[in-house]
């Protein structure tokens, strides 16, 4: 009997030493935390009631493994390196957050999708993907997911309203398919410092009729590059444009990420024109009809062969002459060499670059402060008031739903509100400038620090911000349709076809695949064939040819003004 | 002869260039590599050596990658020099079609064999281990590895198999003592083929890894990224990558020719 005692008071004892310290390392681990999550967009005592629900909520979870997967942009590094720590301090989860190549995210998400086999537990997965997740119906539903099964998981401080772009993830239905957790614009890129001389202004206003300024249309993109195009500034001879056209499959982005809308190609709606939206795809009650003009679709309409010329057009008159044989990576960071005055399309991902923030680089100030500013995207001749003005994308956690079940999915779900949380989102900010929360944009902190960023906080800041959008739910299947894009556009830049004949090959190779697809939900199914004229006729897209458009300009600072406003 | 001399020196100069530019660029900041053209690193940095390095990822894919590569390397030579002995000694019926139908493993794209070996190595087990881009690269080694060392066996005259076995030698001793150090080299050269084309493999060791066994070629694919290409630190990483083969390479300079020639020199 007293063995019986000494044993159990022994093992109290144990119990309680090894109890004791796991409860203070436990919070030791969430304050030491909240010290590495500043700044942050909520107070410490916020931070730490959020830090503790995930705790608490990841309790019977403690011990487990998950994997995670993302594409290598700073922001998802640091996602690795110091945000998987944290997680696995705080919560007892130990998650491995895989960095891989985009294409590869790509690659294998389709491959788990097919071979149900659970590669990862969940991805970071470009929300362009949202057309084929819901017809794939290989996303799991995440906002019946929080009403049901992950309750208990579904932290009540995930504040949806709070995210910048959630739409960005929903089906047609207004179901979270996936959740935002950073996103980027591509915004016109222009050089204030030549902008704003008086001489240049003066120059430009005699020859051109107008005030230099911000493009508001094509039109007046096009002065501005003819008007910088062979200057020498600096010593050195500049370029009034930057693009780039190697045959690869980054062109293909070039286009499908809003190029043919932001010529005007879609139809009127936000995020995504409907029944057309950028890609030119017709989509009735949910169901892709068509690309083809025939069809009703617009990718061989006369706004997306308008759209083709353009981008052409520029970068042979306007761009330096290694612009053509660039990739889309080894041309975002050429506008830091300080030769070129204006970019239509610039993401602003690289911007948070060395190459555009460096005091000394020639696009900076002594101070380290940008020469630069970012604007809204100058739209083509068929644009009209009511479509998106340009791109951004949203990479978002999904979780496909046939392979990851119960427990996993439950610290999946924890682990992607973790890196989505209010307590690191301003911080996460800081290191990757990809910014997901209205919280972070409009913290105290970034307000004092809004000058630095070139215009960027301001843009998100301001109330057009929802008009930039990503791919939208009309792509029945993205990575299919999007390999499709370079291989016709190139052969457009090269001179083998004309940009007529080449819209129309991908038009016609776009339903010609969107015809062989079965899918699980809203499969495509083509409209018969009518003539071009006949849809042309119709109201909306696809649009009739239309005539030269006035070039308009409008002051940055004035632009800024209304902004703010 | 001078003149000789030069255009070897030329040629040399020529082929060193790349080697070359790689390594100052990984030398080099990142704004400096993509400011300007500069032939020599105004600031020579490491910080891209010490990424690497630093990086448990990064040594975990130099470590995943060695170890599947000299896996693959022991298992064909396993495989391929029984093979060779017999297509080189033996005319069983089908002998020829069945040498040459090996060379077609090597025509199919790895791609094909993606979702297939995916699925076998779930079953297997082995999934995201060493052994799964071992073995899955046996299925292009081993037929290369028969070929080469078939070449180098047939260059040997049968009369030393047949004095072997009048002095009495079993057939495990023959091989072992006699026919083995014959073919040294070419046991050599097939295995430098076999470590080059299993270092570089990416399509196949991109699709059987996820994080436990991944290797250096799909770490490197992560400087390719939405904030454009991490130059200096793929040129570390690439030169990096380039030593192990160099160093095979420096062991078998002597019989790449014949190698190149599938034995047949």
């Amino acid at each position: 009997m007293r063995g019986t005692l000494r044993l159990a008071l022994l093992t109290a004892l144990v119990a309680a030493a090894l109890a004791l310290p796991g409860t203070v390392f436990a919070e030791d681990a969430i304050d030491k935390w909240i010290d590495e999550f500043q700044p942050s967009a909520i107070s410490k005592e916020e931070q730490r009631k959020e830090l503790e629900w995930f705790k608490k909520a990841a309790e019977p979870y403690k011990g487990m493994e998950i994997k995670s997967v993302a594409e290598g942009i700073t922001t998802h590094k640091w996602e690795a390196d110091v945000l998987a720590k944290a997680f696995e301090e705080i919560t007892g989860i130990k998650v491995t957050h895989d960095i891989i190549g985009e294409g590869a995210v790509v690659d294998r998400i389709q491959r788990q999708i097919q071979t149900r086999r659970p590669l990862y537990d969940i991805y970071v997965n470009d929300a362009d993907m949202i057309g084929t997740h819901l017809r794939m119906d290989s996303a799991l539903n995440l906002t019946e997911y929080m009403k049901g099964e992950g309750k208990g998981v579904t932290s009540p401080y995930l504040d949806l309203e709070d995210f910048l772009n959630p739409e960005f993830g929903q089906d047609y239905d207004g179901n979270q398919l996936q959740l935002p957790d950073q996103q980027f614009a591509n915004l016109y890129w222009f050089r204030y410092d030549w902008f704003t001389d008086p001489e240049f202004k003066a120059e430009f206003k005699e020859k051109y009729g107008y005030e230099l300024g911000v493009p508001v249309n094509w039109a007046a993109y096009e002065d501005i590059a003819e008007f910088f195009t062979g200057k020498t500034i600096d010593g050195q001879t500049v370029y009034g444009h930057m693009d780039y056209g190697k045959k690869s499959p980054s062109l293909g982005w070039r286009f499908t990420d809003a190029w043919l809308s932001i010529a005007g190609v879609g139809d009127k709606g936000l995020p995504n024109g409907l029944p057309v939206d950028e890609w030119g795809i017709r989509v009735e009650n949910k169901i892709p009809r068509g690309a083809t003009v025939e069809r009703g679709g617009a990718a061989n309409s006369p706004a997306a062969v308008y759209a083709t010329t353009k981008y052409i057009e520029w970068m042979k008159k306007y761009a330096p002459p290694y612009a053509a044989s660039m990739t889309w990576s080894e041309a975002g960071p050429t506008p830091a060499r300080g030769n070129v005055a204006q970019r239509v399309f610039q993401y602003i991902t690289w911007l948070s670059d060395p190459a555009f923030t460096d005091p000394e680089s020639p696009v900076t100030d002594e101070n380290g402060k940008p020469l630069w500013r970012v604007a809204p995207t100058p739209h083509g001749r068929y644009w009209e008031e009511g479509m998106k003005v340009g791109y951004q994308d949203a990479g978002s956690w999904t979780i496909l739903k046939d392979s990851v079940t119960g427990d996993k999915r439950a610290a999946a779900w924890l682990w992607a509100q973790f890196c989505t949380s209010k307590s690191v989102c301003l911080k996460k900010f800081m290191v990757g400038r990809t910014p997901i929360r209205k919280s972070t944009v409009h913290s105290d902190y970034l307000a004092e620090r809004e000058g630095d960023f070139g215009g960027i906080i301001t843009f998100y800041k301001s109330p057009v911000e929802h008009m930039w959008t990503d791919s939208g739910p009309n792509v029945p299947h993205y990575p299919l349709l999007a390999e499709q894009w370079w291989k016709n556009v190139a052969s457009a830049v090269t001179g083998e076809v004309t940009p007529q004949q080449a819209m129309d090959n991908l038009a016609e190779t776009m339903d010609d695949i969107m015809g062989k697809l079965r899918m699980a939900k809203y499969s495509p199914e083509l409209n018969p064939k009518k003539s071009r004229e006949y849809w042309l006729n119709q109201p909306g897209s696809p649009k009739p040819e239309r005539g030269p458009e006035e070039p308009k300009t409008m002051p940055y600072d004035e632009m800024i003004k209304a902004w703010k406003q | 002869m001078r003149k000789r001399s030069i255009a070897l020196i030329v040629y040399f100069v020529l082929l060193f260039i790349p080697i070359y530019w790689m390594v100052i660029t990984s030398l080099k900041t990142d704004n400096e590599i993509l400011k300007e053209l500069t032939f020599f690193p105004k600031e020579i940095t490491f910080k891209h050596y010490m990424e690497i390095f630093t990086s448990e990822v990064w040594r975990n894919s130099f470590i995943n990658s060695l170890t599947y590569v000299f896996l693959n390397v022991i298992m064909t030579l396993v495989a391929a020099i029984p093979g060779a002995y017999a297509f080189s000694r033996w005319n069983f019926r089908g002998s020829h079609h069945l040498f040459f139908w090996l060379l077609t493993n090597r025509m199919a794209p790895a791609a094909v064999f993606m979702i297939p070996f995916t699925e076998l190595y779930y079953i297997l087990h082995i999934y995201d281990t060493v052994w799964a881009v071992a073995l899955a690269h046996c299925l292009i080694n081993i037929p290369l590895a028969i070929w080469i060392l078939e070449g180098f066996m047939s260059g040997i005259p049968r009369e030393i198999d047949e004095t072997a076995f009048i002095d009495g030698y079993s057939f495990p001793r023959f091989f072992r003592k006699i026919f083995l150090p014959l073919i040294g080299p070419g046991i050599g050269v097939t295995a430098f083929f076999c470590f080059t084309f299993s270092w570089v493999e990416l399509i196949l060791a991109q699709a059987l890894t996820v994080t436990n066994a991944k290797p250096v070629v799909v770490t490197l694919t992560v400087g390719i990224g939405a904030e454009g290409v991490k130059w200096g630190l793929l040129a570390a990483a690439g030169f990096l990558t380039i030593i192990p083969g160099a160093v095979v390479v420096y062991f078998v300079r002597n019989y790449m020719a014949k190698g190149f020639a599938l034995g047949r020199v």
